[in-house]
C-alpha cells in the first residue's frame, strides 16, 4: 500500500478535485495575503473553537494521513523533526528539531558514512503524560518505526521508509503478515529489530540508510513517525481501546473523542514548555465540533461563534465578498488538480494507451474556465505540469500552450483524427460526487465534446471512487473508467520528488492502491526517478534538474492533464491572533494561536 | 326512501329548479358527473392551466432554447460568470440568470421540467399499473395469495427508499431509468393496498356474483367487472402520486444519485446551487420555484379530482357554483 499523497482536508474526499488538500512543508511556500492578527502581545488562556465537516481518519498517528487529523495531532504528538510555525516562507518549509535535540548535519556529526547514517539525540524534558510522567526515549521512536507496517492500521506511505531505511522492507513484509491482535503485534515488535533503526542508549537513535538521500529528514518529520509509548502495545492499533487510552507528549491531551461529533483537547500537565521549541500552546483548551457543512462553518466564523475551520476552506461563492476582510487570507498549497488517463483501459481500441490520443486530449481543455469555476485567479491558476513552484524540479514550461489557456478543441480534434480517430471516440470520465469534482467534470465534458469526444460521466461516491475504482487495477483493466479527476499535494515541499512525481509515475510498482492510477510506465522516466532518488543532499542542484526532467518527460508522454493549481483560502474569527499558516497541514497552527479578549 | 334536499342536489351539480331538472335529467354516469364538477372547479382549472403551461414549456424547450440561442448545457464562461466564478444575475441576456458554470438557468429550468414530468408521469404510471394488478390479485383471490402479496407490500413500504436507491445506484450506476424504476418500486405498494381494499368490498357485490355464476373467468371478473369500479380512487391516488414522484426524482438528483450530469434536473440544479444561495439567489430560487409550483399544481389538481369523485368530501378550497 502506498498512499503517498496527502488526503484532502475537506472532510470528504481523499482525492477529489477542488477540495482543500494537505501539504507537507517545503521550500518556498508563499502566502498571497495574510490574515490580520499577527501583531500584539500573546495572551494565554481561553478555548479555541474549531468546526468542520468530517472526522479524523485515524486517531492512531501511525495511520493518520488527513490534513485535518494532522492539524489536531500536532497538539498531542511529537516527532523527531517537524516544521515550525513561521511567517517566513522558507523557515516554515524547513524541518527543525522537535523531540530531537538538533538537526543532524555532517558538521555536527549527525550525518556520517557518506550520508547513509543519521545519529539523532533526544531532547531533555520531552515527557509522556503517563502516571507518573516519564521521559520520551529513543526506544519510543524506534517503536514507532517498528509499528509502521502493523497489519491493522499501517502507515499510508510505507514506501518512504521501505525505500530508505535498511532492513525496513524485510521487517515490513513479515510484520504485515502477523496476526492483527495486540499480542501478535507486541510479540513481533518486541522480538524483531529493523536492521537500520537502533537505539544505543535511551537518548540516541541511529538510522542506517540503504543509500544517501536528500529527503530523509522530511520523511521522518512525517506525523506517521510520532513517538509511540510502550503502553500502545497493549492495544490493537486504532482500536476503541487504543482510542480510549491515548497518551500525549505534546502540549495538549485528548480528554474527549466522540467519532463524527467532538474532539476536546485540554492542557497536558506533563508537557514542559522549555522542551518544545515549536509549540507555544497559548490557548487552554481546543474544542473541535464536527458534522457541519462548509457554509455553516463559514457563517459561524463570521458570527464569531467559531474561530476556525479545521478541515475546510472558505466556500468558493464567499470568496469575492471577503476581499479586504482582515480575517481572510489565501495561502499557497502546492496542490494541483489533474486528470489521469487510464492506460489499462481497453475502451475505444485501448485509446488511452495511445500517446497520440493522450497528447491530443491535452489540447482540448479550457483550463482558464476551470480556474474561473474554482474561484478565479485568486484561488486557482491553469497548470501546465504536475509540479508547482513549491516543488523541487519546478521550472515553468508548457508543452501544450493555447491562448489564455482556453484550450484548442479544433486542434485536439485534428490530432485525434491523425491518431486514428477521425470520428472521435467515446470515453468514460470518472469522478467522485463531492465538492468541486462534478463541476470540473462537467466543464471538461463540454471541452472534450467540442473536441469530438463523447463523454460518459461516471459519478461515484467518495468511497467507491477510491476503493472500487482508482485503487483497484481490475476496475482499470475492465475499462470502468478512461479519465479521472484527482488532486495532489506533496507530503512535504523542497526536495519532495519522492512525494510527488515518483509515486505518480511509479509504473514498475503498479498494483492495488498504487497512486500511479493510470499505470503510466516509462523506462525513461523510471530511470530519471531512480537517479534522482539516489543522490545525496550535497547534489541538490542535480536532483532538482532530474525532477524537472521527470516532469518534462511525463508531459511529453501525456501521462496526465494538469488542470489547475489551487491555493487555500482561510477565514478566522476576529479574536483569533497569530494565525500562522502551516503548509504541511494547510491550516493555521493551532498550537501557536492565541485569543484576544473582548 | 331518502329524499334528497334541494341544496344537496345543487352541490351534486343538478339544476336547482326541480321541475327543470327533471326535464334535463340524462343518463350521466359518475365519470361524467365528476368531469362536470371538475370543469366548474376554479382551482382545478387553474392548476390544470399551470400544468399545461409547464408541459408546453417542457415540450417546446428545444424551440425556446433555439430562440434564445442558449443550449441547456452551453457554458457562457465570459458572459455568464464573473472572473471569480460567480453566476450572473437575471437580466435581458439570461432571464433567470446563470448557474455556477455560466449556463442559462431559465433554459435549464424548462429542460428540467422534461425530466421531472417524465419521471413523475412514467413512474406514477408504472406504480399504478403494478399496484392495480397486484392489488386486484390480492383482493380478489384472498387467502394465501392475499397473504403473500400483502406481506410483500408491507415489506416494500417498510424499506428505507434512500438507502435502497443509493445501494442500487452503486451497483448499476445512476440514470433516469434507474431513478424511474426506484420511484415506481417504492410507490406501487400504496396503490396496491388501496386497490386491494376496494376489491375486497366490491368482489362481494351482486354483479360480481352474477358474473361468476354466468361462468366469467377470473381475469374477466377482475379486469372487466371490478377494475372499472376501483378506477376512481386509483386515478385520484395517481394524480397525487405524480408530484410525489417528481419530488422523489428531485431528491435522488439532489443527492447525486439521479439523472447524470450535465442533464438539467431541478434536483441537481438545487444541489449545485446550495453553496451559492448568498451570492446568487436566482440559482436556487428558480429551480426551487419550478419544483414548488409544479408539485403544488399537481397536488391541488389531485385534491380537485378527489372532490369531483367524492362530492360529500370537505375541502379547503370550495368549488364555486356555475
Amino acid at each position: 500500500m502506498s498512499k503517498i499523497r496527502r488526503l484532502t482536508v475537506s472532510s470528504t474526499a481523499v482525492t477529489a478535485v477542488g477540495l482543500l488538500l494537505t501539504a507537507c512543508t517545503g521550500g518556498t511556500a508563499t502566502t498571497n495575503t495574510s490574515a490580520g492578527g499577527q501583531s500584539g502581545t500573546p495572551r494565554s488562556g481561553g478555548t479555541l473553537n474549531l468546526a468542520g465537516t468530517g472526522d479524523i481518519d485515524f486517531l492512531d498517528p501511525t495511520a493518520a494521513y488527513n490534513t485535518d487529523t494532522h492539524t489536531a495531532e500536532r497538539a498531542w504528538t511529537r516527532q523527531l523533526f517537524t516544521y515550525p510555525a513561521s511567517t517566513d516562507t522558507k523557515t516554515v518549509a524547513t524541518a527543525v528539531a522537535d523531540a530531537a535535540s538538533e538537526v543532524p548535519t555532517e558538521a555536527n556529526g549527525g550525518i556520517t558514512n557518506g550520508g547513509t547514517t543519521y545519529t539523532i539525540h533526544i531532547r531533555d524534558g520531552v515527557q509522556w503524560n503517563s502516571s507518573p510522567a516519564r521521559a520520551v526515549t529513543a526506544g519510543d521512536f524506534v517503536r514507532s518505526f517498528k509499528r509502521l507496517c502493523n497489519p491493522v492500521a499501517p502507515v499510508g506511505a510505507p514506501s518512504y521508509f521501505i525505500a530508505t531505511i535498511k532492513g525496513m522492507g524485510t521487517y515490513c513484509k513479515a510484520e504485515s503478515k502477523i496476526p492483527g491482535t495486540a499480542k501478535g503485534i507486541a510479540d513481533y515488535i518486541n522480538n524483531n529489530e529493523i536492521a537500520g533503526v537502533s537505539s544505543p542508549d535511551p537518548k540516541t537513535i541511529v538510522f542506517q540508510l540503504t543509500h544517501a538521500t536528500a529527503d530523509f529528514l522530511d520523511i521522518i518529520a512525517e506525523p506517521f513517525a510520532s513517538a509511540v509509548p510502550v503502553e500502545y502495545l497493549k492495544y490493537v492499533p486504532n482500536s476503541p481501546e487504543f482510542k480510549a487510552n491515548t497518551l500525549s507528549d505534546g502540549p495538549y491531551k485528548i480528554i474527549k473523542y466522540v467519532p463524527d461529533s467532538t474532539i476536546v483537547l485540554d492542557r497536558n500537565p506533563a508537557w514542559v514548555a522549555s522542551s518544545d521549541p515549536v509549540r507555544k500552546a497559548y490557548v487552554d483548551k481546543i474544542v473541535i465540533t464536527e458534522g457541519q457543512t462548509p457554509e455553516a462553518v463559514q457563517r459561524q466564523i463570521q458570527a464569531g461563534t467559531t474561530d476556525l475551520s479545521w478541515d475546510g476552506v472558505v466556500p468558493t461563492p464567499d470568496i469575492p465578498g471577503l476581499s479586504g476582510d482582515p480575517n481572510f487570507a489565501v495561502h499557497s498549497s502546492g496542490a494541483v488538480n489533474y486528470a489521469v488517463f487510464n492506460q489499462q483501459s481497453p475502451n475505444a481500441n485501448a485509446a488511452m494507451k495511445n500517446v497520440k490520443v493522450r497528447q491530443a486530449l491535452e489540447w482540448a481543455i479550457d483550463k482558464s474556465a476551470l480556474a474561473q469555476a474554482l474561484g478565479g485567479s485568486k484561488i486557482a491558476k491553469p497548470a501546465s505540469q504536475i509540479l508547482t513552484p513549491v516543488d523541487t524540479g519546478y521550472k515553468p514550461f508548457n508543452l501544450y500552450p493555447t491562448p489564455g489557456d482556453k484550450g484548442d478543441p479544433a486542434k485536439a480534434k485534428q490530432l485525434l483524427a491523425a491518431a486514428g480517430y477521425p470520428n472521435g471516440l467515446t470515453l468514460k470520465l470518472l469522478y467522485p460526487n463531492v465538492s468541486q469534482s462534478p463541476k470540473i467534470a462537467e466543464s471538461m465534458q463540454a471541452d472534450l465534446t467540442a473536441a469530438g469526444v463523447k463523454v460518459q460521466m461516471v459519478p461515484t461516491t467518495q468511497n467507491d471512487f477510491v476503493v472500487h475504482y482508482i485503487s483497484d487495477p481490475a476496475s482499470s483493466q475492465r475499462g470502468l473508467w478512461d479519465i479521472t479527476l484527482l488532486s495532489w499535494v506533496p507530503d512535504w515541499f523542497g526536495i519532495n520528488g519522492r512525494a510527488v512525481l515518483q509515486p505518480m509515475t511509479d509504473g514498475p510498482n503498479y498494483g492495488p492502491n498504487s497512486v500511479d492510477y493510470g499505470d503510466y510506465n516509462s523506462p525513461v522516466t523510471n530511470g530519471l526517478v531512480a537517479q534522482a532518488l539516489s543522490l545525496p543532499v550535497s547534489q541538490a542542484a542535480k536532483v532538482d534538474d532530474l525532477w524537472h526532467q521527470v516532469s518534462l518527460q511525463s508531459m511529453q508522454d501525456a501521462a496526465f492533464i494538469p488542470l489547475t493549481s489551487i491555493d487555500v483560502p482561510l477565514y478566522k474569527s476576529s479574536r483569533l491572533m497569530n494565525p500562522v499558516y502551516l503548509p504541511i497541514n494547510q491550516n493555521y497552527d493551532i498550537t501557536n494561536v492565541w485569543l484576544k479578549t473582548g | 326512501m331518502t329524499v334528497t334536499p334541494p341544496d344537496q342536489i345543487e352541490s351534486t351539480g343538478l339544476s336547482s329548479t326541480l321541475p327543470a331538472a327533471v326535464e334535463a335529467i340524462e343518463g350521466r354516469g359518475p365519470w361524467l358527473l365528476a368531469w362536470a364538477r371538475l370543469r366548474r372547479d376554479k382551482v382545478a382549472v387553474g392548476s390544470s392551466v399551470v400544468i399545461l403551461g409547464i408541459i408546453l414549456l417542457a415540450l417546446f424547450a428545444p424551440w425556446v432554447a433555439h430562440l434564445v440561442g442558449h443550449g441547456p448545457n452551453t457554458q457562457f464562461r465570459t458572459t455568464g460568470l464573473s472572473p471569480d466564478g460567480i453566476p450572473v444575475g437575471p437580466g435581458s441576456t439570461f432571464l433567470f440568470g446563470t448557474d455556477d458554470l455560466g449556463r442559462d438557468v431559465f433554459i435549464r429550468v424548462i429542460y428540467g421540467a422534461r425530466i421531472s414530468l417524465l419521471a413523475g408521469a412514467v413512474s406514477a404510471g408504472l406504480a399504478v399499473a403494478v399496484g392495480v394488478i397486484i392489488g386486484l390479485a390480492a383482493g380478489y383471490f384472498g387467502g394465501a395469495v392475499d397473504g403473500v402479496l400483502s406481506r410483500f407490500m408491507d415489506v416494500v413500504l417498510s424499506l428505507p427508499y434512500l438507502v435502497f436507491a443509493i445501494a442500487l445506484v452503486s451497483l448499476l450506476g445512476p440514470s433516469l431509468a434507474i431513478s424511474v424504476a426506484v420511484i415506481a418500486f417504492f410507490s406501487w405498494a400504496s396503490v396496491g393496498r388501496i386497490v386491494r381494499g376496494q376489491v375486497l368490498s366490491i368482489k362481494e357485490k351482486e354483479f360480481v356474483e352474477a358474473a361468476r355464476s354466468l361462468g366469467a373467468s377470473h381475469l374477466r371478473i377482475m379486469f372487466i367487472d371490478i377494475l372499472p369500479n376501483v378506477l376512481a380512487p386509483t386515478i385520484v391516488y395517481a394524480t397525487m402520486l405524480i408530484p410525489l414522484s417528481i419530488v422523489f426524482e428531485a431528491t435522488l438528483s439532489f443527492l447525486g444519485i439521479g439523472v447524470l450530469p450535465p442533464t438539467a434536473t431541478w434536483g441537481n440544479m438545487l444541489s449545485e446551487s446550495i453553496a451559492y444561495y448568498k451570492v446568487a439567489w436566482w440559482f436556487v430560487a428558480f429551480p426551487g420555484l419550478a419544483l414548488l409550483i409544479t408539485t403544488m399544481a399537481f397536488n391541488l389538481l389531485g385534491d380537485c379530482v378527489r372532490d369531483a369523485f367524492d362530492p360529500r368530501g370537505n375541502r379547503l378550497f370550495v368549488a364555486t357554483e356555475e
